[in-house]
């Protein structure tokens, strides 16, 4: 890493230290009450040049995914919004025509504009199911039908970039990268998922009718689609790590402050090695699976394929991120599974909404998701 | 597949019709609200359920331990919420049956035959794992008791009518000195507290109550004076176990969630890729030994072994399992899981791992009775050869 690589990187990482204290911990627990998208927020981040990092000069997947990692410490919720939003820009960035990067990589940078990327299908896998997106591509125009699923930050984005399967292309899936804006006819955005964490990220199904575009709002071409994909997924999922680790990190200290306070049997129970061992475990977790996620995002800024170390990352956190606030809450015991701290406690008590944060930050796509595969290949 | 007599056949169709008639469909609403549901209570009436730890001569059901965790497992896969208020009232009741006189008994089973429930009031903000570090105190007066102190995290506080409360009768004696008394809902100086609004078992009652010169008559001293640690551990003894079938019952829930997630969407594909059916059969393996882990120290208790490690490591196995088969079943159906009652069974699951007794001090427990043991000598080979 460069000198001014690591200079950029704290600079990034106050300027997000800074926004988390002072805009994100004050509203975490309000936001996790009402689920109302903090829209204000997104000029706030804006103003700090936090919202495109992955395609900004001088930062770089890197420091966007330091950035998640502070973020998620004061607000899992808003760093969510804030890695789709960002890697719609990485996606224009990357594969979108000038003309698109000119109108729009400026106003997702000002927050003008908010991203959401639209993935994911209800079928057994992305293409296959009976609602898969389905893109027929005629006469300088693409037809778009069917619906994604899950899609983050819906109903609030003002741009999809989503992926559909390739009407045209037979046999092997072939997919599409598009960027369609919100209002065009024939999109509509389902009810809001009633998610058990991640609250202020507003989770729907999006719904794509006749939907016609024009063949510019293509990104990259009907033969680079699953390239795409692969990567997207790719660094989104090393976004997601980030929040679980950061998310850890914060859990981990929470509870080491408490075992300080809490006297059982005369002594305070960070004293007992069966304490020392989950808090340990938490941070020993955390710590190791963020210099993974670093590895690959650097990875990725020195455009090397990072594929693999991401799938690694996403292995490792399968087996280790619930876990993390499992024993967090573990060590504070009943003030860990408070939602709202109780009139004869002092202090603050975020552990239950980050056990229920944690488990949407490291999902698998779907059922067959399974990143061990791309690992065992590359042996 | 459980070995059930024809008996607990019937008795555990029953348990399965009741929650899905009544608890499953109310589950999510309850949790949500974290409203108490007494509809429950009014349901469960005329079968008398709610008494079925209670002897048959005063007017129970009698249900052996066996039979009683074969119910609670039922409850369970509805929802632990629900049924940790069925199973916190059989908690108190198993502190009068182990101390009480007959007039105790008639007094703490009567109201629960009748559709009310009891709490048990052990731990204190400074007492939670360190049962004897309590500060309620109870001092004798010529007419009975005067109690005076707080408890928190009493799981059916708010809605009990009655209640086993433990103080220090010789502050002195450190865990000599504590005591058990029964004290009826409505005392002067018997308040409750705000109910807690916790990560899981949500539409369970949680409060804090305070004691203030509550005065009670001698005759509502459970056992003698010094006996309470005695009467708590045992108690505890009986009731882990109850959480521990609750836990299986959650687990099987998670699992029986994942398996129809898997049937729904992928329909052309009865067996999916290795890596998931393992994990299927991790789960299953996982859920079976923890039921069986209980249903034996049920047997002990039954044949009337001692059972206390037994119980502890149930309560703790069976917690786990409960936590490792909701965080895997969450897993594999990923954002359909994120956004299905499996959250639910996770949120769940995280309580019942502590409350009752954290797996924590279950493991001290087990590890207590495992080092106290006579040491064993490893066979040489000189001994194997004879």
């Amino acid at each position: 890493m460069s000198t001014s690589l690591t200079e950029n990187l704290n600079r990034i990482h106050t300027s997000a230290t800074a926004f988390g204290e002072e805009f994100l911990e004050p509203i975490a627990a309000d936001l996790d009450r009402t689920a109302k998208f903090p829209r204000a927020l997104i000029a706030e981040l804006a103003r700090q040049q936090l919202l495109v990092l992955p395609v900004t000069a001088d930062a770089g997947m890197v420091a966007h995914v330091e950035t998640l990692r502070t973020l998620a410490q004061s607000c899992p919720a808003v760093a969510c919004i804030l890695n789709n939003h960002a890697l719609t820009a990485h996606a224009i960035s990357k594969w979108g025509s000038a003309a698109l990067k000119k109108t729009l990589l400026a106003q997702l940078a000002q927050g003008e504009t908010l991203g959401a990327l639209a993935i994911h299908e209800s079928g057994p896998s992305l293409g296959l199911g009976p609602d898969a997106l389905t893109a027929t591509i005629a006469a300088g125009k693409i037809t778009l039908n069917g619906t994604k699923t899950f899609v983050r930050n819906a109903g609030v984005a003002d741009i999809y970039v989503g992926v559909a399967r390739h009407a045209a292309a037979p046999g092997a899936a072939s997919s599409v990268f598009f960027i369609a804006h919100a209002k065009t006819a024939g999109i509509s955005i389902g009810a809001p998922y009633p998610t058990m964490g991640l609250r202020g990220c507003p989770v729907a199904d999006v719904t794509f009718k006749n939907v016609v575009l024009d063949e510019s709002s293509l990104l990259g071409t009907a033969e680079t689609g699953n390239a795409i994909l692969a990567e997207l997924l790719g660094a989104a999922s090393l976004g997601e790590a980030a929040l679980t680790v950061g998310i850890g990190a914060i859990a981990a200290k929470h509870a080491a402050a408490a075992s300080r306070h809490r006297v059982q049997f005369g002594h305070p129970i960070v004293t007992l090695q069966a304490i020392q061992q989950l808090l340990a475990e938490i941070a020993t977790d955390s710590h190791l699976a963020w210099l993974g996620i670093r590895h690959a995002a650097q990875l990725a800024d020195a455009g090397a394929p990072f594929a693999v170390e991401a799938a690694m990352v996403k292995s490792f956190l399968g087996r280790f991120s619930q876990k993390m606030l499992v024993d967090a809450i573990q060590v504070e015991g009943g003030m860990g599974i408070c939602e709202v701290v109780p009139p004869h406690f002092q202090g603050t008590l975020p552990l239950a909404r980050l056990f229920r944060d944690i488990a949407g930050t490291t999902l698998l796509d779907a059922p067959d998701d399974f990143p061990e595969a791309l690992v065992a290949a590359s042996l | 597949m459980n070995l059930m007599t024809p008996e607990q056949t019937t008795i555990v169709k029953a348990a399965k019709d009741f929650t899905a008639q009544h608890i499953i469909p109310a589950a999510a609403e309850y949790d949500k609200s974290g409203a108490f549901h007494a509809f429950l209570l009014e349901a469960a009436k005329p079968s008398k359920i709610f008494g079925m730890a209670i002897p048959k001569s005063f007017g129970g059901l009698e249900y052996s331990p066996l039979t009683q965790a074969l119910v609670l497992e039922e409850w369970g896969y509805g929802c632990c919420g629900m049924a940790t208020t069925l199973a916190a009232s059989i908690l108190s009741m198993e502190s009068v049956m182990l101390a009480g006189t007959d007039a105790q008994k008639k007094q703490f089973y009567t109201p629960m035959l009748n559709g009310k429930i009891g709490a048990f009031g052990l731990t204190e903000p400074s007492a939670g794992s360190d049962v004897g570090g309590g500060k309620t105190t109870a001092v004798k007066t010529a007419e009975g008791y005067t109690i005076n102190g707080s408890k928190c995290w009493i799981t059916n506080g708010g809605i009990a009518q009655v209640f086993i409360i433990f103080a220090q009768t010789d502050p002195k004696a450190g865990v000599k000195g504590i005591s058990a008394f029964i004290v009826e809902r409505g005392t002067p100086g018997f308040t409750v507290g705000q109910e807690e609004d916790k990560l899981g078992l949500r539409s369970s009652n949680t409060v804090f109550l305070s004691l203030h010169e509550v005065k009670i008559p001698a005759t509502a001293l459970l056992g003698k004076e010094g006996d309470g640690m005695k009467i708590a551990m045992q108690t505890l003894d009986l009731a882990r176990p109850a959480i521990g079938a609750l836990a299986v019952g959650l687990a099987q829930r998670a699992l029986d969630e994942c398996v129809a997630h898997m049937h729904q969407r992928f329909p052309a594909k009865p067996f999916p890729g290795q890596a998931l059916q393992f994990k299927l059969a991790d789960m299953r393996i996982q859920i079976e030994a923890a039921r069986q882990v209980l249903h034996h120290m049920m047997a002990l208790r039954e044949a009337g072994l001692p059972f206390s490690e037994e119980s502890a490591m149930s309560k703790t196995y069976a917690t786990d399992v409960a936590m490792n088969v909701a965080t895997s079943a969450m897993r594999l159906m990923g954002s359909a899981g994120y956004t299905s009652v499996v959250g639910k069974l996770m949120r769940d699951a995280k309580v019942m791992q502590i409350y009752e007794g954290t797996n924590q001090i279950q493991r001290l427990v087990v590890a207590r009775a495992v080092l106290a043991r006579p040491k064993v000598a490893a066979p040489t080979e000189k001994a194997m050869a004879k």
